[in-house]
């Protein structure tokens, strides 16, 4: 190793090379939150009030005295939903409108790593996402409460499967990250959108592998298994609805699947970006 | 700041709510034309199979649960219209529930943990379809090992076909679950000495009143009580009747005149003197039979 090298070393990992890469990141993370409450992206709250508020008034009607569990059902459902969609729509768009509006160049003529910039644009994604999430949680907490006309065991049992929606609205924003570095907007939104629907049919690709006859199919099917992720495990809407708890050791390593799956998809994504030409 | 339409944008206002009115006349308009469906086409099995519904629903099963739920309260709902109120729920053969099982089945494949279907399909289900009832019953045991009303829904499926040793088995099994009431393992005993006896059914529907949360089902074992109230109430008069007629050699022509032996059955009668039924409405007395019935509003079941 050459002296040179040894200073780029000794330059990048030191307290304050550190404490400047945490600066620009946290300062382009709260740019991006700042364009997405400016491009009106938690206006979907509204609507997500409006599609609660009308199931608690209306539910009990046709429920069969189900509401409780429906107010849960439906409003965890609909947060996952919407959230997918943020990721999904926000999340091609995140890297795609910098170069498009030519913004990127003025940022990296400042001392801005690509990898701080995507990295930055991620969480500052995952910060709007978990503000909402927060506030779609408190407004299913709130109607939980108007149901069942007073306090509800459920309003706090339901927060462990928020907490699996938000790290599973993580990974699909990495995700849609990953393929917005390499393809247009409308691609990575299909793409990513597959992803989800196929992470959710992991089951199917196992029991798919284990009845295929052929040894090239049952190992192609294996490694899609394992290669994408697999989102049931982070599914824990229905078993909330009945006040069920999940045991905190499997959601432990159920997060820590999640961070690594989306430390591989910023990993690639930022190595791709690194590649690109701009000019 | 402010703003005032341009004629041309108060133009394009009245068209929007010109066209939203009319597009809701039309819409009006064609719901009222429409053709009659067919029964063939109204009772179409559902498209999708319970296993089939919970592959596609991605992480929203419990939500297509509700949907599925709430189609089988919908489709119950709309058939039962065409009943008088006093029918109990238990006894709608007649009026061909012929997509309830399968959306039952739907709905608990879709969320295994959902009670109030297996519920719904021991109470309603039997008389429609009874090897479906089973079936589902015994499904949700599979997914639930650990709740014993499923038990106490399969004995009462049994109890209703009269299979009582079966009907004791189930209330057995289910006695032996963590939580089960101690009630649970005394039915065994009763199943197999009383099975068919109204003290049996009193119990069976006194407790179902008690455990069951659903209103439908609620209602259905308050019927079923007053059903069976009224039955010791009539088995009474009819004593009653047949010791006024030893007394007097006729029957009564009206209530009025048995009122010393109505007091000592102390029953709840009216200002005429006629005894009320379980529903508070007044027995008719038949006189040339010497007989009593049920009036015609009566809110007390007739079977």
């Amino acid at each position: 190793m050459d002296k040179v090298q040894a200073s780029k070393i000794v330059e990048t990992t030191s307290p304050l090379a550190f404490a400047g890469v945490r600066n620009r990141i946290a300062t382009i993370a709260g740019n991006t939150f700042r364009e997405a409450v400016r491009d009106r992206v938690l206006y979907n709250l509204v609507l997500f009030v409006l599609i609660l508020t009308g199931a608690a008034v209306f539910i009990g009607e046709i429920s069969g005295g189900q509401e409780r569990k429906i107010i849960v059902d439906l409003g965890l459902s609909a947060m996952l939903l919407f959230g997918v969609f943020i990721a999904i729509f926000v999340g091609v768009g995140l890297v795609y409108k910098e170069i498009e509006r030519r913004t990127v160049y003025a940022i990296f003529s400042k001392p801005v790593g690509r990898s701080e910039f995507l990295i930055g644009k991620y969480l500052g994604l995952c910060l709007t996402l978990l503000v909402n999430v927060a506030v779609m949680g408190a407004g299913v907490s709130l109607a939980l409460i108007y149901v069942s006309h007073g306090w509800d065991q459920l309003v706090l049992t339901i927060w462990p499967a928020i907490l699996l929606i938000y790290v599973e609205l993580m990974l699909l924003t990495g995700v849609a990250l990953l393929f917005s570095s390499f393809s247009s907007p409308a691609l990575s939104a299909l793409l990513t959108f597959f992803v989800f629907i196929i992470g959710h049919f992991s089951a199917d690709l196992k029991s798919l592998s284990g009845s295929m006859g052929s040894v090239a199919a049952r190992w192609l099917f294996a490694s899609l298994y394992y290669l994408l992720p697999n989102l049931a495990n982070l599914s824990f809407i229905t078993p909330a609805a009945h006040g069920q708890l999940p045991d905190p050791s499997r959601v432990a390593v159920v997060v820590l699947y999640t961070l690594v799956y989306i430390m591989i998809t910023i990993a690639m994504a930022a190595m791709i970006f690194s590649r690109r030409n701009f000019k | 700041m402010n703003y005032i339409a341009s004629s041309r944008e108060r133009w394009l206002m009245l068209i929007v709510i010109v066209g939203l009115v009319s597009v809701a006349g039309l819409s009006r308009w064609l719901d009222t034309h429409r053709p009659p469906t067919g029964t063939k086409i109204a009772e179409e099995q559902l498209y999708l199979n319970g296993a089939t519904a919970r592959r596609i629903s991605l992480a929203f099963n419990g939500l297509a649960a509700d949907w599925y739920w709430m189609r089988a309260l919908q489709y119950v709902g709309g058939k039962i219209m065409t009943v008088p109120p006093s029918v109990p729920i238990d006894s709608l053969g007649q009026l061909n529930l012929k997509l309830l099982a399968p959306l039952l089945d739907t709905a608990t494949t879709l969320d295994p943990q959902f009670m109030e279907p297996y519920e719904y399909a021991a109470v309603v289900l039997p008389d429609v379809d009874l090897q479906q009832a089973i079936l589902i019953t015994k499904k949700g045991i599979a997914a639930n090992p650990l709740a014993w009303r499923l038990y106490q829904h399969l004995g009462f499926i049994y109890w209703q076909q009269k299979d009582f040793q079966a009907a004791g088995e189930a209330y057995a099994q289910g006695a032996k679950l963590p939580g089960a009431p101690v009630w649970m393992e005394a039915m065994k005993a009763k199943m197999a000495v009383e099975g068919g006896s109204r003290e049996l059914a009193r119990e069976i529907y006194g407790r179902m009143y008690e455990q069951a949360e659903d209103d439908q089902v609620k209602n259905m074992a308050r019927l079923r009580l007053m059903n069976l109230a009224s039955l010791n109430d009539r088995d009474a008069l009819l004593k009653m009747l047949s010791v006024f007629r030893a007394k007097t050699g006729r029957c009564p022509s009206t209530w009025k005149e048995t009122e010393p032996l109505l007091r000592a059955l102390n029953m709840n009668t009216d200002s005429t003197g006629a005894p009320l039924d379980p529903g508070g409405t007044p027995y008719v007395l038949v006189v040339a039979k010497c007989d009593l019935n049920l009036d015609r509003n009566s809110k007390v079941p007739r079977k």
